[in-house]
């Protein structure tokens, strides 16, 4: 088919790439060393080599229909062997910071969270939202503010009730944001590839089943850190991630049984805190090993990084700096909150509490509008890439026993020309 | 005041300048670090434009230099130094010990008394030679060469004794030339590059992976295995042969710059393979072929229409062993049918590229670049793979201009 296309590069897109540390993209001649030399690389869609020619070339929507992307986890193998020092592992990496932004919704917050200033001025004002919700508790319970008499007690300030009316609806907003971005990225990968959309048209596997049969191996897969630790440049940076996943979902499981406890159980039906617990609750034990999991993984990752950046292995952009002292600050402050509560300086004790509560808010805020909403959009890629494989295989289980008749873009955009090789069109 | 001209280099470039500025009518020196003249052209076993072997192009440029009593040349030789500036240049040469006389060209009875097995430099370490030996069957100066560093003392009395008598002279001892010439033309040439140290191509791991010079060496009449192309491993011919295009060229971390040559030698290798044996399949991985000029583009076209001969856009990054012994498996991703493709061939060709031996080896008193290239100077001019990587052909051109521009520098000082 003689038929041209006529590429219409967006300019923004590469712009926004360059700007987000893919600066080096232009230099690639597309000699596809990356592609062999990455240990994540797949066998029918290699990367990075087609993203870097689509990101060059500001086939925006191209790389919106790609999940590859999200299977890159930056280890610097394919930037060390690059014979142009086009550095494809960061450009990916600003390509994946381009994505989180195009995905979120409001834009605005994505804006805030993804620079230094932003994120400052976010925790200063949720530090002083806090204190003037602090005080307007203390109208309310008649104690002292800012420094209650006696003991440090941190429910001399709040109770789950102030706590909760700030943070419940941050969490609709985060959860909300976060559906909609995971539900119009899938949408865009099924297009890319060829396969019926889940939330579009046509057959669509139960929520259920694409939980239990891509869901559950996918994240057994994400805890084990088992492709992560393949990366041969920066392989270590695997131990100090981990270090931190799993320390977020222990924490995750003590803030839900704390929850389900305190706010649910004790305070409305025995009308008493169940904190602060005492150190040798288990409950206790278990948050303390999990918080200095989180301080020391996010420590590792800053030295790991410094590192990395200086013997020019892999760049680190804004948002990742953002993102991992944020994690860091949330530990730190919260283990400080700890220890001056039990040292029982209240002057100082106080104000740490409100800065870690301030830190937290943000930190969560920041899920879907920062480089943390690769929890997000790479698990959802982890669970695609089973699906799709399935899908293309003819063998999905779900009465889709038989191939697939993929149902790919429009036509006229369908059209190869003289470069396309997107090795998925192949089977279309 | 000088009105002689140094070439530094006796290579096909560095013989065509001397030759050239000879016949103007200057006084010629021309220094070469090997024991004979022809560079790394008389290693080849054909080259371009004819496709011709060696002999074609350097046996008429060593009787011109035979004949012409204006060049003066020096093999085994190191320039030590350069200094003053054009028009009065004074360069200092060490010419080492080449252990015979000039009657000495049947080194057979000395060989037969040698008993110590040498890597033969010449075939890269293919093959073996004796202490006494000549470097190659068409050698220029056609003179045996006693190497007395790697045996020892009773084996070079042995050798001696063995050869009639004044042959051998082991008591030859290291000489130092100083000369003062007007302009200095740089013709150092190049090196192929280390193989070794692309790490991914796994040179030296696999003993069927080997560099494209080598397979010029394979491929030649007087080479390791006389002209037919073996596989190392086990001396069989090979039945698939692949070739990795850009091996340390045009790469940051190791060549920056493209070699220019490696292209159309893979294609011109490729039809040694199919002269060889009509079921031999070639299979080559490319980023681009650059072929320059109507000439080079149309031979490549040719070869594209053989259907044993398979071109494959994607550079190799990976080289794993093969399912048979003996054969390897070139990993690469194909950028224009997509996918990653593991090729399995029976050996492998890397097409190493040229590295200018300034890069290594440089001589004080010249500058260089980053790269290993001679910075043009009043007075020192570079030409051949000194100047940037060309062919033959460019380089012979680049040789006469060269020599040209030397004679400007005499004749403009002489007023």
């Amino acid at each position: 088919m003689a038929e041209t296309k006529k590429i219409q590069p967006d300019l923004s897109f590469i712009r926004g790439v360059m700007a987000a540390g893919g600066d080096t993209v232009n230099k690639c001649y597309q000699c596809a060393t990356c592609s062999v030399v990455c240990p994540l690389s797949t066998e029918d869609s290699p990367f990075p080599r087609k993203e870097m020619l689509w990101a060059q070339w500001g086939l925006a929507d191209k790389i919106a229909g790609d999940a590859d992307v999200w299977l890159c986890h930056q280890c610097g193998d394919c930037s060390a062997y690059c014979p142009r020092d086009a550095k494809p592992g960061d450009v990916l990496g600003a390509i994946r910071i381009n994505a989180i932004k195009h995905y979120a919704e409001p834009k605005a917050l994505a804006d805030l969270l993804s620079n230094t200033a932003g994120v400052l001025g976010t925790v200063i004002a949720a530090f002083v939202v806090w204190y003037i919700v602090a005080f307007l508790w203390s109208l309310h319970t008649g104690i002292k503010f800012p420094f209650p008499d006696g003991e440090v007690n941190y429910h001399h300030y709040f109770t789950f009730i102030p706590i909760d009316i700030v943070v419940l609806p941050i969490v609709g907003l985060v959860v909300w944001a976060s559906y909609k971005g995971v539900t119009n990225f899938w949408a865009d990968i099924s297009k890319g590839s060829g396969i019926v959309s889940y939330t579009g048209t046509g057959p669509h596997p139960p929520l259920g089943i694409l939980f239990t049969k891509y869901g559950i191996p996918a994240f057994q897969e994400i805890l084990s850190h088992k492709r992560f630790e393949e990366c041969g440049q920066t392989a270590e940076r695997a131990k100090g991630h981990k270090l931190l996943l799993w320390s977020f979902i222990m924490l995750f499981i003590v803030t839900t049984v704390v929850f389900i406890l305190n706010d649910i159980i004790y305070v409305p039906f025995l009308h008493e805190e169940f904190t602060p617990m005492p150190q040798w609750n288990p409950i206790k034990i278990f948050a303390n090993i999990a918080a200095i999991m989180l301080v020391v993984g996010a420590w590792l990752i800053i030295k790991m990084r410094k590192q990395k950046t200086a013997e020019g292995v892999l760049k680190s952009s804004e948002q990742d700096w953002i993102l991992v002292w944020l994690i860091f600050s949330v530990g730190a402050t919260g283990i400080a909150a700890e220890l001056f509560r039990l040292m029982n300086i209240g002057g100082i004790a106080y104000p740490t509490y409100i800065l870690h509560l301030a830190t937290v808010v943000t930190l969560f805020l920041a899920v879907p509008y920062s480089k943390f909403a690769h929890l997000l959009y790479r698990t959802t890629a982890y669970v695609y890439q089973r699906y799709e494989d399935d899908m293309k295989a003819g063998k999905a289980g779900f009465g889709l026993e038989v191939p697939v008749n993929p149902v790919g873009p429009p036509p006229a955009e369908e059209e190869k020309t003289e470069e396309s090789e997107e090795p998925k069109e192949e089977k279309s | 005041m000088s009105e002689s001209i140094l070439v530094i280099g006796g290579g096909f470039s560095g013989i065509t300048a001397a030759v050239e500025a000879a016949e103007m009518g200057y006084d010629v020196y021309l220094v070469e670090k090997e024991s004979y003249l022809g560079g790394r052209v008389a290693q080849l076993n054909k080259y371009f434009p004819k496709i011709c072997p060696p002999t074609c192009g350097l046996e008429m440029n060593f009787r011109r230099i035979k004949t012409n009593p204006r060049i003066t040349f020096y093999t085994m030789a190191d320039v030590e130094s350069v200094s003053g500036g054009p028009g009065d240049f004074n360069v200092s040469i060490k010419v080492r010990p080449r252990g015979t006389t000039p009657q000495c060209t049947n080194c057979k009875p000395g060989e037969a008394a040698a008993t110590t097995e040498i890597p033969n430099e010449f075939n890269f370490g293919m093959n073996t030679r004796k202490a006494l030996y000549l470097p190659h069957p068409m050698a220029y100066p056609h003179q045996c060469v006693l190497d007395m560093q790697s045996v020892d003392t009773s084996e070079i009395e042995a050798i001696k004794s063995a050869m009639p008598a004044g042959h051998v002279d082991p008591s030859q001892a290291e000489e130092t030339v100083n000369l003062n010439v007007g302009a200095i033309i740089m013709a150092t040439g190049w090196q192929p590059y280390d193989p070794n140290k692309i790490d991914n191509l796994k040179f030296g791991e696999f003993e069927n992976v080997i560099t494209n010079m080598m397979m010029e060496r394979l491929a030649s009449p007087s080479g390791p295995t006389e002209g037919k192309i073996l596989r190392p491993s086990d001396n069989e011919e090979p039945k698939t042969v692949g070739f990795v295009q850009c091996a340390g060229s045009r790469d940051e971390n190791h060549l920056g710059f493209c070699s220019y040559i490696c292209c159309m030698a893979t294609l011109k290798q490729i039809t040694y393979l199919r002269e060889q044996s009509p079921d031999i399949e070639a299979y080559v991985f490319y980023i681009d072929i650059r072929s320059p000029g109507r000439k080079y583009e149309n031979f490549y076209k040719k070869l594209k229409e053989d259907e044993k001969v398979h071109f494959i856009k994607g550079k190799v990054a990976d080289i794993q062993p093969g399912s048979a012994p003996g054969t390897v498996k070139l990993i690469a991703e194909d950028t224009v049918g997509g996918g990653k493709t593991e090729q399995e061939v029976d050996m492998a060709v890397l097409a190493t590229g040229m590295q200018p031996t300034g890069a290594e080896t440089k001589i004080p008193g010249i500058e260089y670049d980053d790269d290993g290239f001679v910075v043009p100077k009043d007075g020192i001019i570079p030409c051949g793979c000194a100047m940037r990587p060309i062919d033959v052909v460019s380089s012979a051109q680049s040789a006469t201009a060269a020599a040209l521009k030397a004679v400007h520098t005499l004749v403009r000082r002489a007023g």
